[in-house]
């Protein structure tokens, strides 16, 4: 009887000794390859992603670190906002350093070619300058023929290009008239987005003067730089004479405070890139996950036939693992190329928005760093749906319903751990900060367990409201909604979570695109003429009245410093180091202006009360721009001593307001009431709106002709040129958001495919019975425009949730979206959904049933 | 004295759900010996495809023992059962189940290859042109037509030289004179390799050519007979 057991002796195999599983693994996929596309194409653009953009991040730290002298121009500059006096001149004498200056400032030109006048930033050049880097000149010896003759100028090339100037021509600046002897198109410490704004004109600092445009109110800036021997000269050097430097109340900039502030520049660009690496990767991984547990379902008889032959479930696993560990590494190559291919590529896009050339050099880093993650991505997010394949019952080869066991095994429970953790480092590397990591990863959670929850909602919903008298199409394709074993919920969460992606980058965009909203609309100013003196005031007034212009405002605007905070000297306040109030804040000239109204088109009062003079000793009543007063950490009631020339004049902040910078200029961060500044020495400002350009340029030929000194700046010719350039940006930010868009779609393939199998066995059955093409084509598409729906209003909801999050916190930006973009992106996923669905239930569709029906029995 | 190769006794399998229990197999026992030919006939959902797949290992009774070879299959873990399958057991199926990313000489080749074994595609030609297939050795299941993926599988089942055979609904998907055919193919090679063959079948045709018939009803083992002219005629 059956009263004895015989011991089963077999050896067991590990995956590199068992030749079998390799041979196995390559038959099964030499004609297999295109099932796992999905699985490359996600692994390819998640790493791609990470890769291009991380290859960007240290390209750009490379390029800052080794640009910064040449971005510079010398080991250290000593600026200021005031002529360089004897005191300062004796103390850098004392350094015994080389020396050369800069003085730079807003001007017209007038190109008397052709008569046309422009806003240029002049600087007035002298000595060795540069002593990093080169001057790069047509003709090359341009810059020597500037400097023999003081009546010569050189011209930003686009400058000159632009208003078809060439060598020998003749300009116009101030007073004086200079022979143009050249163009540049490289200069240390130009370059940039501010060239495309205000474009520089060059000539030797010994006819500054005579142009007549330093004036009383004229806003210089002087520039000393310094060479030394090395890094550890410039620190002794400072050590020993900087803090003379800024008790004469200039500044220092060295290549390293430099290289922080470029640093500190692009940090957002960072974020903005790593959050982009985030999401493609994150998507890359779901659309992994997605497409091994496709191929998985799809190998289920094919492992319970090996399963029936004698195949262990570690065997069948180790065949299809093989498969994907190699593709994974294949994926992860090319991904990484591909990656290193658009990195070399978004330079060309960049080359506007940075002021130095970026390189091209190969960071290998990044491609390690590919590598390294897609294989990792490749195992750890296939391993849950592969392992289901150990479990397959060799029973499925007679009844194909037969479900697998699935215990919960050690290598699943490990895999789960690995795979909740692996956003969360991935995030932080990104970020460099753990905190950070764990914001994206809860924003993560958040998004899944929101998308989880309303599509739980919504099964409920159909069935509590079920429209039981709707249309067959109707009632079919929403019954299908919540057929058991339909993935409805796994659908909704991973078509909701591309949704949500694709619209949270949208409104990121949305946002920081909005951050430049500018004027240009009916009736505000579009030309703003500065630099008015008194004298000049009417004149100007008079010129633009003969002109048929209307005059806008004409604003006073007096120039003082601030000498005291809250009854503590600003010399004392720099020297404390534990205040939280920023130098430039406490050093800088502030430009006030002063009126008993508030500029009601650009300006709103958040707290206290307008600027107002009083009865008694403290009259003086200002208000302050909002942000600035967390800067010099006032509030309403707070004093403050103002240096205006020379004369100390005490204020109280009487109210905040929040001022609208770019709209309807200029605007102020001190305003005073009227009765206090009217007798200080100030200059004027006056705005108009000229929209017809030959009246624009023909007032701006009067203006520079009779007031040389006053400038003008044409704020639709800036409008343009922002308009422009963030068309540039715009481009940069979608060709990169098209990384996460793609990923995002082979998800929504892979899910859509996913759920083929569940739905083929009904479309058969209703063919069976009669359901005509189009009847079937009808359901498809509705159950799939419901599905798509749903998810994307779901995905766009909790979008707009983590788009003002990330706005707030993360970009520290004001947010904003664009309501019909959002729509669109809705229509969009749906429409997606829909020909994803019914592409790949085509096939279904279109065949005869029995063929079907024999190809699932 | 001939060895007994199959036996069951008090065989039981019953599917739970949160509110109820259905026994699909109740109470079966029998013993099949080495060369025999039996058939499971019965209705269906009598229970004929739940006993193969006990009897083979390819799933686990709720209650009850198998023994195959002499290896009680309910003690093992489903490894083992897999490698007692490797080493003494055929299939052949209604479906085929050929690997469809595989030539038929690969898919008859994997039992022994699993075993660790090399040059085994002599072997695996010779079954091939025992069963008419010499001309579509290098081709896919695809290209090939249902009477010669079925005559692979059979290849691929006597490829282990088999101690017992289970076959369910061989002819199942087949046209009249392809069944024909392969069915003389199994019994022929069954005969010639001495083989015990299990077979679950609706052909009544089909069962009469075994040398026992077993018929189930409900679950439960109604009738065991020897057929005795198929007895006579193997003998």
């Amino acid at each position: 009887m059956l009263d004895y057991v015989i011991k089963v002796k077999r050896a067991a195999k590990n995956i590199f000794t068992d030749g079998w599983v390799w041979r196995m693994a390559w038959r099964d996929a030499r004609h297999n390859f295109s099932r796992l596309f999905l699985f490359t194409a996600s692994l390819i653009t998640g790493i791609a992603a990470v890769v291009a953009l991380d290859a960007l991040n240290t390209t750009l730290q490379h390029d800052i670190d080794t640009n910064a002298k040449e971005l510079l121009g010398a080991d250290i500059v000593v600026n200021g906002d005031k002529k360089f006096g004897k005191e300062i001149l004796s103390i850098l004498d004392s350094t015994k350093l080389p020396q050369a200056s800069e003085a730079d400032m807003a001007s017209m030109i007038l190109f008397l070619n052709n008569n046309q006048s422009r806003l240029i930033r002049l600087v007035a050049l002298e000595g060795a300058f540069p002593f990093y880097g080169e001057i790069e000149t047509k003709p090359a010896n341009a810059y020597q023929l500037l400097q023999a003759d003081s009546n010569t100028v050189m011209l930003d090339e686009t400058l000159a290009s632009q208003f078809a100037v060439s060598s020998d021509d003749s300009v116009k600046i101030g007073k004086s008239t200079f022979r143009v002897v050249g163009t540049v198109s490289k200069i240390p410490g130009g370059g940039g987005i501010m060239t495309t704004f205000t474009p520089s004109v060059y000539i030797p600092m010994k006819a500054l003067d005579s142009t007549g445009l330093v004036q009383f109110g004229s806003r210089v800036s002087y520039k000393k730089f310094l060479k030394t021997a090395d890094d550890a000269a410039t620190k002794s050097t400072l050590d020993k004479f900087g803090a003379a430097i800024r008790k004469s109340g200039y500044g220092y900039e060295t290549v390293e405070s430099r290289k922080e502030g470029l640093g500190e520049g692009f940090k957002s660009v960072y974020k903005f890139f790593s959050l982009l690496a985030f999401i493609a990767l994150i998507l890359g991984c779901i659309g992994v996950a997605s497409s091994v547990h496709i191929y998985a379902r799809e190998k289920r008889e094919e492992v319970a036939v090996l399963r029936c032959v004698g195949s262990t479930g570690w065997q069948a696993f180790n065949i299809f693992f093989i498969q994907i560990f190699l593709l994974g590494i294949i994926g992860s190559v090319i991904g990484s190329f591909v990656g290193l291919g658009i990195q070399q590529l978004i330079p060309v896009l960049l080359k506007d928005l940075i002021p130095f050339k970026m390189g091209t050099v190969i960071p290998w880093t990044a491609v390690a760093l590919g590598l390294v993650l897609g294989t990792i991505v490749s195992v750890l997010f296939s391993i849950l749906p592969l392992a289901s394949v150990r479990n397959v019952a060799p029973l499925t080869v007679l009844r194909s319903e037969q479900q697998s066991r699935a215990p919960h095994s050690k290598t699943k429970i490990t895999a789960i751990v690995l795979i909740a953790l692996f956003p969360l480092l991935f995030a932080a590397y990104q970020t460099k900060s753990i905190w950070m990591g764990i914001f994206f990863f809860l924003g993560l959670a958040a998004a899944l367990g929101g998308l989880m929850l309303v599509a739980s909602g919504l099964l409920y919903l159909v069935r509590k409201f079920f429209p039981h008298g709707a249309s067959f199409v109707m009632r079919h394709s929403l019954s299908g909604l919540f057929r058991p074993n339909n993935q409805t919920r796994v659908l909704m969460v991973t078509i909701g979570l591309g949704a949500f992606i694709i619209s949270t980058l949208n409104v990121i965009e949305k946002s920081l695109l909005g951050q430049v909203e500018f004027a240009g609309q009916e009736n505000q100013s579009n030309t703003i003429l500065f630099d008015i003196q008194r004298e000049q005031k009417d004149g100007v007034v008079r010129l633009m009245k003969d002109n048929k212009l209307k005059v806008n405002q004409v604003v006073p605007i007096v120039t003082c410093r601030l000498s005291e905070v809250n009854g503590k000297p600003v010399s004392v306040l720099q020297a404390d180091t534990t205040d939280s109030i920023p130098n430039w804040a406490l050093s800088r000239e502030y430009r006030v202006t002063y009126r008993d109204t508030l500029h009601k088109s650009a300006e709103k009062l958040i707290k206290g009360e307008i600027q107002q003079k009083k009865s008694g000793p403290d009259s003086v009543w200002v208000t302050i721009s909002e942000g600035m007063e967390e800067n010099l950490d006032i509030t309403v009631g707070d004093s403050l001593v103002f240096d205006v020339q020379g004369i100390p004049m005490k204020a109280f902040i009487n109210g905040i307001r929040k001022v609208e910078w770019p709209k309807d200029p200029p605007n102020f961060i001190f305003v005073f009431p009227n009765g206090v500044l009217e007798d200080a020495p100030q200059i004027f400002v006056t705005a108009t709106r000229i929209d017809d350009q030959e009246q624009a340029n023909e007032f701006q030929r009067q203006l520079i002709t009779q007031f040389p000194n006053v400038s003008l700046v044409d704020l639709r010719l800036i409008l343009g040129t922002i308009n422009a350039l963030f068309n540039k940006l715009g481009l940069v930010i979608r060709f990169l958001a098209l990384f996460s868009v793609v990923t995002g779609l082979i998800v929504l393939a892979g899910a859509v495919i996913n759920s083929k199998f569940l739905r083929i066995k009904e479309n058969v059955l209703l063919r069976t019975i009669g359901a005509r093409t189009r009847q079937i084509t009808a359901i498809t598409l509705v159950e799939y425009a419901w599905l798509g729906l749903f998810s994307a209003i779901t995905g766009m909801v909790l979008s707009l949730g983590s788009g003002w999050l990330l706005t707030k916190f993360f970009f520290e930006i004001t947010f904003g979206y664009d309501m019909l973009e959002s729509l669109l992106i809705v229509v969009g996923v749906t429409f997606m959904t829909m020909t994803i669905g019914w592409w790949n239930s085509r096939e279904v569709i279109s065949t005869p049933p029995l063929q079907v029906l024999r190809k699932e029995s | 004295m001939s060895t007994i190769v199959l036996q069951t006794e008090n065989l039981t399998k019953t599917y739970r759900t949160a509110d109820s229990s259905l026994t699909v197999l109740d109470d079966v026992s029998f013993t099949v010996e080495q060369g025999n030919s039996i058939a499971i006939i019965g209705p269906s959902g009598s229970g004929k495809t739940t006993l193969l797949g006990l009897c083979a290992g390819l799933d686990t009774p709720s209650s009850g023992l198998v023994s195959l070879m002499g290896f009680k299959l309910n003690k093992m873990s489903e490894d083992d059962r897999a490698y007692i399958r490797n080493q003494y057991v055929g299939f052949v199926f209604q479906n085929f189940q050929l690997l469809s990313t595989l030539t038929a000489i690969e898919n008859v080749m994997v039992p022994l290859e699993l075993r660790g074994e090399r040059n085994v595609q002599g072997k695996a030609k010779d079954l091939l042109v025992r069963v008419g297939l010499s001309a579509r050795m290098n081709h896919y299941p695809s290209q090939l037509s249902g009477g010669e993926q079925q005559r692979v599988a059979i290849a691929r089942a006597f490829m282990t030289d088999p101690k017992i055979l289970f076959a369910d609904e061989p002819t199942g998907n087949l046209d009249e004179e392809n069944a024909h055919h392969v069915t003389d193919l199994l019994f022929g090679m069954n005969i010639e390799q001495h083989t015990t063959l299990v077979l679950v079948t609706h052909n009544l045709e089909l069962a009469e050519k075994t040398s026992r018939i077993l018929r189930m009803k409900g679950g439960r083992l109604i009738e065991d007979r020897s057929n005795s002219l198929t007895l006579a005629k193997n003998h």
